[in-house]
This record gives C-alpha cells, sequence and structure tokens, in this order.
C-alpha cells in the first residue's frame, strides 16, 4: 500500500480538520477530491510529516508519517501557490530545489536541466523566474517536484491558472509521470475532470471522513443491479409514479437510479407516457466523477444533518 | 527506463546527509547576497571603515588618549569603535532583513520545508548566511586591529594574540545577538523594508533613549535595555578595561538571553507556517 492510515485524527482546537480517517490507498495515481474544508490539505500535511496527528497512525510508502524527512525524502511536492523564488533563474532554482533534497552539485545540476527539458522549459531556463508566464511557473513547479526522482508526487491543483493549451500539456506530463513504474501520484484537485483523466483510484473526503474510495472505474459505473435513467420532464413526478408502481427509485440530481428487476423497462417507458416524459437514457449505470462527487456529498450532508 | 523524452531518465542516486542540505542553502544564501549591489556596497565599505578607524585608533592612540595604557585593556577602544555599532545595524537592516521575508513573500518557505530539512535547519541555514558577514564588521576588524598594532610594534605579540581571542568573543556575542535579533524581526513580516526598520528601531530607539535616560535620571538602569551598552560592558570586563557604568554579568545575561529568545521565537514562528496552502 502507498498510503495506510488507522483512525488517524488531527484536530485544531475545537475544528476536528481530519477525523478517524482510515483509508488505504493502492500504488499508482490516485484522486484527492473534495469540498472545501473536507480535509484534503491537513491530510496533505499529515503525508509530508508537517503535522503531527493528533491521534491515530499512519503509514507513506513505508515509513511513518511521523517521520518526516525520510518521508519527504520520497515526496516530491508541487503546490497550489506561486512559491517560486522570482530572483533566482529556472535552472538554478530547480538544481537548488535538487541540492536542497540531498542531491549533489553536479547530479543536481544535471537533473535540473533533464526535468526542465521534460517539463519544456527550455530555452527559459537561464532567465528569471520572475520573467515567467503561469504556465512556465506552473512547469517549473513541476520540476522542482521532479528533480531527486521521489517515488510519490503530491501534485496540490496542478492546472490552476493554465489556459486550456497549458492544461491539456501539464495534464499530459502529469499523465506521463503516473504511467510510469514505481511512480506513485497523489493528484489533490477541484478539477474532477482533471482527477478522472489522470487517476486509476479515488479518495473522497468530506468533513475530515473519508465519504468513498475506490477504483475510479467501479465506482463510475455504480451497482450493478440499479438502472440509471434519464428524463427530461418531471423527474419528480417520474419517480413517484415508478414508486407507486412498486419500484425502489431514488431521484438523484441528474437521473432516476431504479433497482432492476423484471418488467423494469417496460415500466418506465409506461410512465413515461403517462406524464409525458421523454426518456434520454436507460442502460447501466455510467456517472462522471462530478455527478458522483455531488450525489456522495448530497447524501453525505443529509446524513450528517 | 524512460520516462518519455529521450533527455529525461529516471535515475535514483543515493541522497546526502542533512548537513549537506543545510550547507547547499547557506552556500546559495552567501552566493545571492554576494551578488546584490546592495550587499556588497555595504559589507565591503563596513568592514572597510571599521577596520581602518579601528587601526587609526591604535595608531594615534598617543594623542588620542594620553596616559591610555597600552596593555591589554587598550584593544577596549577598538571594540568600543562606535562604527561597529553602525555597520552591524546597517548590514543587518540591508543584508539580513530580506533573508525570511522574502522567502515569506514569494511563499517559498513551502519549498523548503516540502523538502528533507527540519524547520531548525533552515533557520540554523539562515544564521549561518548572515552571521559570517555581520561578523565582517564586529570580529574581522576588532581581529586585524590587534595584528597591525603588533606589526607596527605597538603591543608584544602574547598581548596582541589574548586580544585577537578576546575580541572573536566579544565581536561573536554582539554579532550573534544581531543575527538572531535580525531574523527573528525578518520572520515577522513579509516586506524587508519593514524588518529593516525594525533593525534601526532595535538599535537606535533602545540605544540613545536608553543613554538619554540614565543620564537624565542619573540610574545607569536604563542602560540595560540597550544591547550596544551591554555589549560595551561585556568587553570592558574581557579586556579588562575600568567598569564605569553597568555590570558585565546581568549585561551578559541580557545579550545571552535575549539572543536565546530571539532565536527560539523565530524558531516557533517558522513551525507555524503553512506549507500546504488552505
Amino acid at each position: 500500500m502507498l498510503v495506510e492510515t488507522n483512525d488517524l485524527t488531527k484536530t485544531f482546537g475545537e475544528v476536528r480538520a481530519v477525523d478517524g480517517l482510515s483509508v488505504a490507498i493502492p500504488e499508482g495515481a490516485i484522486g484527492l477530491v473534495g469540498p472545501n474544508g473536507a480535509g484534503k490539505t491537513t491530510f496533505l500535511r499529515l503525508l509530508l510529516g508537517l503535522l503531527r496527528p493528533t491521534s491515530g497512525r499512519g503509514r507513506v510508502i513505508g515509513h511513518d508519517i511521523s517521520d518526516g524527512i525520510p518521508v519527504r525524502e520520497k515526496i516530491g511536492y508541487m503546490p497550489e501557490h506561486d512559491c517560486l523564488i522570482p530572483e533566482m533563474t529556472g535552472v538554478g532554482l530547480v538544481s537548488y530545489m535538487g541540492r536542497v533534497s540531498g542531491l549533489d552539485k553536479n547530479t543536481a545540476m544535471s537533473r535540473a536541466h533533464d526535468v526542465l527539458q521534460f517539463v519544456g522549459v527550455e530555452e527559459e531556463r537561464y532567465r528569471k523566474i520572475a520573467e515567467y508566464s503561469t504556465g512556465m511557473k506552473q512547469k517549473v513547479k513541476l520540476a522542482q517536484a521532479m528533480v531527486h526522482d521521489p517515488a510519490l508526487y503530491v501534485f496540490d491543483e496542478p492546472t490552476t491558472g493554465l489556459d486550456p493549451r497549458g492544461r491539456s500539456e501539464m495534464l499530459d506530463l502529469l499523465r506521463t509521470i503516473a504511467k510510469t513504474s514505481e511512480r506513485n501520484v497523489i493528484l489533490s484537485s477541484h478539477l474532477l475532470p482533471d482527477v478522472e483523466s489522470i487517476c486509476k483510484h479515488i479518495v473522497i473526503l468530506d468533513g475530515g471522513h473519508q465519504i468513498a474510495a475506490g477504483e475510479l472505474k467501479a465506482l463510475l459505473s455504480g451497482a450493478g443491479d440499479r438502472l440509471r435513467v434519464d428524463v427530461r420532464g418531471d423527474r419528480a413526478a417520474f419517480g413517484q409514479r415508478l414508486r407507486e408502481a412498486g419500484h425502489e427509485v431514488e431521484v438523484g440530481t441528474t437521473g432516476l437510479r431504479i433497482r432492476r428487476r423484471a418488467g423494469i423497462e417496460a415500466d418506465v417507458f409506461r410512465t413515461a407516457r403517462a406524464i409525458g416524459a421523454e426518456v434520454r437514457y436507460m442502460g447501466s449505470e455510467i456517472r462522471s466523477l462530478e455527478e458522483l462527487f455531488l450525489e456522495l456529498i448530497e447524501r453525505n450532508t443529509r446524513g450528517g444533518a | 527506463m524512460s520516462i518519455s523524452l529521450p533527455t529525461y531518465t529516471r535515475r535514483e542516486t543515493p541522497l546526502l546527509g542533512r548537513s549537506k542540505r543545510v550547507g547547499a542553502i547557506i552556500t546559495t544564501g552567501l552566493r545571492r547576497e554576494l551578488r546584490r549591489p546592495a550587499s556588497i556596497v555595504v559589507t565591503g565599505i563596513g568592514a572597510a571603515l571599521t577596520t581602518i578607524s579601528s587601526i587609526l585608533i591604535v595608531y594615534l592612540a598617543p594623542f588620542l588618549f594620553p596616559g591610555q595604557l597600552l596593555d591589554l585593556s587598550f584593544f577596549y577602544v577598538p571594540a568600543s569603535n562606535g562604527a561597529i555599532l553602525f555597520f552591524v545595524t546597517l548590514m543587518s537592516a540591508v543584508v539580513g532583513s530580506g533573508l525570511i521575508a522574502d522567502d515569506l513573500h514569494s511563499m517559498a518557505l513551502t519549498l523548503y520545508f516540502s523538502r528533507p530539512i527540519t524547520h531548525g535547519d533552515y533557520v540554523l541555514a539562515k544564521a549561518a548566511i548572515l552571521g559570517p558577514l555581520i561578523s565582517l564588521v564586529s570580529v574581522l576588524p576588532l581581529v586585524i586591529t590587534p595584528i597591525v598594532a603588533a606589526l607596527l610594534g605597538f603591543f608584544p605579540w602574547d598581548v596582541a594574540l589574548a586580544a585577537i581571542g578576546l575580541s572573536i568573543l566579544a565581536g561573536v556575542l554582539f554579532g550573534g545577538f544581531y543575527t538572531a535579533a535580525t531574523l527573528f524581526l525578518s520572520s515577522l513580516t513579509t516586506r524587508r523594508a519593514y524588518a529593516g526598520a525594525g533593525v534601526f528601531a532595535m538599535t537606535f530607539g533602545l540605544t540613545f533613549p536608553a543613554q538619554i535616560l540614565a543620564s537624565a535620571t542619573g540610574n545607569s538602569v536604563f542602560l540595560y535595555a540597550s544591547a550596544w551598552e551591554n555589549y560595551l560592558a561585556v568587553a570592558r570586563a574581557l579586556f579588562g578595561a575600568p567598569q564605569t557604568t553597568i555590570d558585565w554579568p546581568p549585561a551578559l545575561a541580557i545579550l545571552l538571553g535575549a539572543t536565546a529568545l530571539a532565536a527560539l521565537s523565530t524558531y516557533a514562528r517558522m513551525r507555524t507556517r503553512e506549507v500546504v496552502a488552505t
């Protein structure tokens, strides 16, 4: 396992930022999503060994999370916010960060050139970072995370502020890293399509808890015993009619989920005709990550309330 | 194994220890400071003027201080050279004020603290950048002066050597205080100008009022508020010059205590910094 936590809790005064979190994240590319205040940031800080847990235990790439330095030796962190030293050149900063990570001077410089070429900052590497565009700064942030060749990359909102072309380039780079053997990625992002395009596994947090985790494909395909029906028209009335016909129906934000049983398809079309609705889709449940996310958050909020 | 482009190859290399990582911060920091024109000018002028004025004091001692004994106690005179106070303050403001404030401003702290170093390593490295530069004014002139005095034949070498040792002690004490205090002020703000102003305020806002209050009230206890007066009291004791105003043991305790407090406060400030933005 890449990350394992057991009843991990971190409190700040009265606030339980991470609340009894138990996750088992496998190796590979993992998406970490959740609404603001879900505990993602605190979880990342715990993973980086920058916070000591209030209670509970956790292991990251074979180390206890309270070990700090050995953990950070194996992690490359790309922060969301601007953090580059403006008066340094691209190659100067990346090699400097390599040295602070423990590379010797020559190796750090050689690696800095390699990773900057990889991310596509070539001619500009000798210019001061203050003169870089947002896209180039994002690439340099990626390069500094790569320079010491860590086993685990933690990307925090890596496409923030990028134009569509820059975003596509960045996603291509992240995808390439995620596909590399023995290299793992934790991607924290609000842009769910980004997570969907890179990650194989996902962990969804809300209120410091894990509300879903698992293989993305399995989560998005939903339960096999459910039928997804998208209708144009009055969804609530549609659902009510089906319930009256003895079906188990859940009306979601985008469609209806109905427990499969014999004759359900005929009942769906009969109901549609009766209330004048149009069936746009009927079949296996295939959700986008955004739909899954909204559904889980709503369910969690209802449960909490 | 290649990730994608032929120019990037995965290479797992053994990482060097923490001392090398801290060393990298120090050497890069010193190189950056020594490339800044303001740092070069202030360091150069400060070291040169302090050294020259201290040597002149020795050379002109018979005229300037008639009756002054030409023994170890004489070296209190260059150690109390006001140019030291002025240039240590100026160097702290110009060089040291941005050492942490600039990292706070650019949010580069995130880069440092997500690396395999501790908060203590970071603070230590910053102190190791500023300390040697301040010592070019607080220690170097006091070391050169006895050597020149011995070379000119004004003092025997054994006295000069003792003066060198004591000068290093006094200079390190004073420079250490300014290093710690400047880094603390730098850790309080994202603007180097504010930290620089704080250094001046600390020096001149305490030294002159303390002297004025002490002289107006006739109570020398006010002088303990001034780092410079505390340093002078310790320097007098070290060189065997007659004590005149305040006692050296409390003065030493105040200087050491303030230095330790500033260093610990800086460390505590760094511990509270958010690395992963919320």
